[in-house]
């Protein structure tokens, strides 16, 4: 099973669109990023999010994950253009696994001017098990992992407190697929 | 001390091209190769070529392959002498050409400086290349080359690129030959050596309960080598099932043969699009239904049962969805089809298709090709026709320029064997055919080659007639001389208003004179009488020839799918008219 998206979905373009989360396992070489990269904007597709780093370091491999909206037919065609590419190992979407999980991190520090709005800020931290990594006397740091939507619905619940100023960043999907 | 086990980057490079038993290489020399050349001068089993562009180089290198099977080489300086050759990549990666392209680049340590001649070389070719290199440790030279080889030419075969600093080509490293290498399967990406059984069940079942099938053949039957056209055929005969096939695929079955229904697609046979719109099974054998051919994909064969063999995992339901497909090799899985065949004593013959072949030679009766050939001025269909007369009983390999010609090439001349016929289908690149010639030509030096070419497109890579005289190479250049650059006269005529903007190709030069200027022949034929004593002049010298052949400026080139429109709405002549609503929509398109 995995995560459904809260992205808002431009329901007239992309009537079948649907969130995939794609699994790619590639030999780390020069240029094989730019390889993936060009081969989306090159054929018009979609990277929503995007994360790639070593997990080999034996054989050398890294996994990149990459969130993509289209057509089942668009992701079908695009995974089959990605094992074309010579380093590329495997793609795999994991909507299509029968078992695979997601997960997802961000770094978002608020700062605040009372007491009113601290308050609130823990109650949110609280409630979604954030980790605090740096707290000043109006400025707060917190990690937060999860799915996508989750942190997608802890960030839409700190929006609703008024006059705090929010920077954040964040990794895109990973997934394991079992 | 030296040590003699040690190579230079440059020999190493010339070791591995004789390993991979290339006798021939195209190429234009520069700061970046110098090495290289060095490498080159004082050997003998690796023929140079020089041409006049690099462009030049790269077409040649895709004629050598295609007119030989093997893998095309050439050799590129760094900066504008691998700029030139982006366009031959893609022309190579579209039509699946396998070629290796040695490109030097400035030394290891400018790299990133914007140094003389310095440019992002494995960049700029990373999109138009099926995998490409910047190799800077001269340990790695061999592997990488042997490995580019093997990959240009496993599954579907393509460009590769190597782009070797100049560094590398001055620095010592040990020899790796071939043999002792062993290549990583997921990057060869060879596609699958089993046959998928319950496919060719699948499919023998579906031919034996068919009324109207039809074979769809596409280049990548030429790609799975010779065999692959000796399967087909035989299973043609066996099936009696007519066959079309796409412009790459001309020339995998013969095309006089009765079950050939000739080309399909835009420019295609009326009897072939007709076959394709209401056939109740397709098999497309190596065909990746291109938008030439399909036409309007809503209304593309919609009664049928698809059936796709592509070694092309991409290939398969990317513009039309199949119902089976395999992406077994073509040879192995026509000979399995063959075989299953006999062994299960299926007697497909009895199986005449009565009814299909019947409606199949009512639509013959069209005459799709017919033209009128007058007096005086010479068709250009004519042309063709009498080219092919006076020619096809000699070994002749037909090049093409782009445009009006290299669609009457297509209808006009038949092939009997594949890989004699070499054009540039999937990114249609003008000034192609003649470079491509001398490639052809250096594979095959006892043939008649032949460039059918329109003058414009001639224009575009002219200077190669220095290097078919320079290397006594005696290919023809026929061109269909309209003074237009028709095939974009014939899309204002109908979809322009007969606004002709830009099209007239002014200022045309003497091309009898210009031959003689570069020590090549030139013959010419202003009208009907003149046409076969030229056509037979050009054949009989033995040095390249410039046969300028005169012909209506203002034929058109029918039978016509107007893009946007679908194959049973396929105009026949100037006197049909095209739907106006298909026109608007279809004027939007390429
Ligand atoms: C490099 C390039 N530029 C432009 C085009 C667009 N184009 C297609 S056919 C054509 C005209 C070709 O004229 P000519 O070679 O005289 O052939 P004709 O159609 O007259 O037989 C042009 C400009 C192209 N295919 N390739
Ligand atoms: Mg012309």
């Amino acid at each position: 099973m995995s995560s459904t998206s809260v992205y808002p979905t431009p329901i007239n373009a992309f009537k079948q669109s649907k969130r995939s989360v794609l699994s790619i396992i590639v030999d780390n070489e020069p240029g094989i990023l730019a390889r993936i990269v060009g081969l989306f904007s090159g054929r018009g597709y979609n990277i929503e999010a995007l994360n790639v780093t070593v997990v080999d370091i034996k054989n050398n491999l890294s996994r990149i994950t990459i969130e993509t909206l289209g057509e089942e037919k668009v992701i079908s065609q695009i995974i089959a253009q990605l094992e074309k590419l010579v380093p590329v190992h495997s793609a795999t979407n994991l909507a299509n696994l029968s078992e695979s999980y997601e997960a997802e991190i961000c770094l978002v520090k608020i700062e605040f001017d009372n007491n009113e709005q601290d308050q609130k800020i823990l109650n949110f931290a609280d409630i979604y098990r954030s980790r605090t990594v740096q707290k000043r006397q109006n400025i707060v740091v917190y990690e937060i992992s999860g799915t996508s939507e989750r942190i997608n619905k802890f960030l839409d619940d700190l929006n609703t407190i008024g006059g705090i100023k929010v920077e954040l960043v964040r990794s895109g999907p990973i997934g394991l697929g079992i | 001390m030296e040590n003699e086990n040690e190579f230079t980057g440059a020999d190493i490079l010339l070791k591995a091209l004789k390993d991979q038993e290339v006798d021939t290489i195209f190429g234009y020399p520069g700061g970046a190769v110098l090495p290289i050349y060095d490498a080159i001068f004082g050997q003998n089993f690796l023929k140079h070529v020089l041409v006049r562009q690099e462009a030049g180089a790269v077409h040649a290198a895709e004629g050598y392959a295609r007119s030989s099977g093997k893998v095309g080489v050439l050799l590129v300086t760094s900066g504008p002498g691998v700029t030139n050759v982006v366009t031959g990549l893609t022309d190579a990666l579209m039509d699946s050409i396998p070629i290796v392209c040695i490109s030097g680049q400035v030394p290891s340590h400018l790299i990133g400086t914007d140094a003389f001649q310095e440019c992002d070389t494995t960049g700029i070719t990373r999109p138009c290349t099926k995998h490409n290199y910047l190799v800077k440790d001269v340990n790695k030279l061999s592997e990488t080359i042997h490995e580019a080889f093997k990959i240009a030419s496993s599954g579907r075969p393509g460009p590769v690129l190597i782009d070797i600093p100049k560094d590398v080509q001055f620095a010592k490293s040990k020899y790796i030959p071939k043999k002792d290498i062993s290549f990583k399967e997921h990057r060869i990406k060879a596609g699958s050596k089993n046959v998928d059984k319950s496919f060719v069940q699948e499919l023998v079942n579906h031919i034996k309960k068919s009324e109207r099938p039809i074979f769809y053949v596409g280049g990548g039957c030429l790609n799975s080598g010779p065999q692959a056209s000796q399967e087909l055929i035989k299973l043609v005969n066996k099936t009696n099932i007519p066959i079309t096939t796409t412009l790459h695929g001309l020339g995998c079955f013969p095309g006089e043969d009765k079950s050939s229904l000739g080309m399909l697609g835009m420019h295609g046979n009326y009897e072939a699009n007709l076959a394709m719109n209401k056939c109740d099974l397709m098999i497309n054998v190596g065909a990746r239904f291109d938008d030439r051919v399909t036409g309007r994909l809503d209304a593309f064969s919609p009664d049928s049962v698809k059936f796709h063999i592509d070694i092309d995992q991409s290939s398969i339901n990317k513009n039309v969805k199949v119902n089976f497909h395999t992406n077994t090799d073509i040879t192995l899985t026509l000979k399995e089809i063959n075989s299953f065949i006999e062994s299960n004593n299926i007697e497909l013959e009895k199986k005449d298709y009565t009814n299909w072949w019947g409606q199949i030679n009512d639509w013959r009766k069209k005459e799709c090709l017919h033209y009128e050939q007058g007096d005086e001025i010479i068709k250009p269909q004519h042309a063709i026709s009498r080219l092919y007369d006076l020619t096809s009983h000699k070994d002749t390999f037909i090049t093409t320029e782009v445009g009006q010609h290299q669609m009457w090439a297509a209808q006009y001349y038949k092939f009997s064997k594949p890989n004699r016929w070499i054009t540039s289908g999937g990114l249609g690149t003008m000034g192609f055919g003649m470079p491509a010639a001398v490639g052809a030509q250096m594979a095959n030096p006892d043939s008649l080659v032949i460039d059918i070419a329109g003058e414009a497109s001639f224009l575009m890579n002219i200077q190669e007639i220095a290097t078919a005289v320079q290397y006594k190479l005696p290919i023809k250049i026929f061109i269909l001389n309209n003074e237009y650059m028709g095939m974009v006269r014939q899309w204002q005529e109908l979809l322009h208003g007969s606004r002709y903007s830009e099209s007239y190709v002014d200022a045309l030069p003497d091309f009898k004179k210009l031959a003689e200027s570069f020590n090549a022949v030139g013959v010419r034929a202003k009208n009907i009488s003149e046409l076969d004593d030229a056509i037979n002049e050009m054949v009989s010298i033995d040095r390249p020839v410039i046969a300028d052949i005169w012909v209506d400026k203002k034929e058109n080139c029918f039978p016509m799918i107007p893009s946007g429109a679908a194959h049973h709405e396929m105009l026949l002549s100037k006197y049909d008219k095209e739907n106006p609503e298909n026109q608007e929509k279809g004027k939007v398109l390429v």
